[in-house]
């Protein structure tokens, strides 16, 4: 005991009891990559806090309001398209618990082309307001209005590389610890984005619609 | 969190997958936002109530969501992304509230009627 500190040789230290239970690779990343989805939220909060304290009548400076410019129909469209993408993606898990490459790569392939749907549909809504001079200056409103919203377009946007790279992935690798933690990582992000889109919809796009 | 099978497909977090339970966590959370849409495009209600009503129905969506999509529950493989998620919940509502309350106050003692404008709310 007394001299264990001497012979502790750095090339050689084990820094956990290794062979005790086995090293639980998918549940250590999954739990990891989870607080890293939840320091994600706090980004979210401070774009609503910002939207929150600039949303107020005076922050659009008499210019246009979101009671003014938002759809919300053609909105819930978008939330559909966002639903159904996550929906696909856990097709695509079922499809892996089974451990069935086609209805993995299927559930990907449908989850990647929905959730280019939703980014279609926000692109062309950004282009329609910018078309009638509706943009990140018009007012301190406006500022976060669209960085609140565009930033959650970011998130699916690199998401959808994500999906793209886990397609190639699937179809070039075996099922390993690493691919599969993948996976489950990919998974945690995209329905994340969906409890996000539902604070996003309700308290910016139909809030600002009926205020 | 340990469980040391060789197969990654038999890890629980691969197998906790279940189409029943993403389709169930769908179809709550799309019937959830399509009253919410038809309540506000129609303006069915006074407009506290459909503030309201519109924030319960984010409420229970997300609930559904976190319950039937992210597998939150008590289970012992899930317990800590649950706890993780719990402990999250409050930080997320005090950053939004205090700081709206804080500029909230601010506006109510410093912000000067701008010609023209309705006013403040």
């Amino acid at each position: 005991m007394n001299s264990a500190a001497e012979k502790v040789d750095p090339e050689k230290v084990v820094l956990w009891a290794g062979g005790h239970e086995g090293h639980d690779v998918i549940s250590t990343r999954t739990f990891g990559f989870w607080l890293y989805i939840l320091s994600d939220g706090m980004l979210f909060a401070t774009l609503f806090a910002a939207y929150g304290v600039l949303s107020y009548t005076h922050s659009y400076y008499t210019g246009p309001t979101p009671a003014q410019f938002v759809a919300p129909w053609y909105t819930f469209i978008q939330t559909m398209a966002l639903f159904l993408s996550v929906l696909a993606y856990g097709f695509s898990m079922t499809a892996l618990k089974h451990g069935n490459r086609a209805g993995v790569i299927n559930g990907l392939l449908a989850a990647s082309v929905l959730g280019v749907v939703f980014l279609g549909l926000d692109i062309h809504d950004v282009l329609r307001l910018f078309g009638v001079h509706i943009t990140p200056r018009t007012s301190g409103g406006l500022s976060a209005f669209y960085v609140l919203t565009q930033v959650h377009a970011a998130h699916i946007f690199f998401g959808l590389i994500w999906m793209l790279v886990m397609i190639y992935q699937v179809m070039r690798k075996e099922f390993t610890e690493e691919v599969i933690g993948r996976l489950i990582s990919l998974r945690m992000f995209w329905q994340f984005q969906a409890v996000m889109w539902v604070f996003i919809y309700v308290f910016v796009y139909l809030w600002g619609y009926m205020s | 969190m340990s469980h040391g099978q060789d197969n990654p497909l038999a890890h629980p977090e691969v197998q906790m997958a279940n189409n029943r339970s993403y389709v169930t966590g769908f179809i709550v959370a799309s019937l959830l936002m399509a009253a919410a849409t038809v309540l506000v495009s129609g303006h069915l209600l006074p407009p506290f109530a459909l503030l309201l009503a519109i924030t319960g129905c984010a409420g229970l969506a997300i609930i559904a969501q976190v319950y039937f999509l992210l597998h939150m529950d008590l289970s012992e493989h899930s317990i800590w992304n649950t706890v993780a998620l719990i402990m999250f919940i409050p930080l997320f509502v005090i950053t939004i509230g205090l700081t709206w309350w804080m500029f909230s106050q601010l506006y109510l003692r410093t912000m000067p009627m701008i010609p023209g404008m309705p006013g403040m709310h």
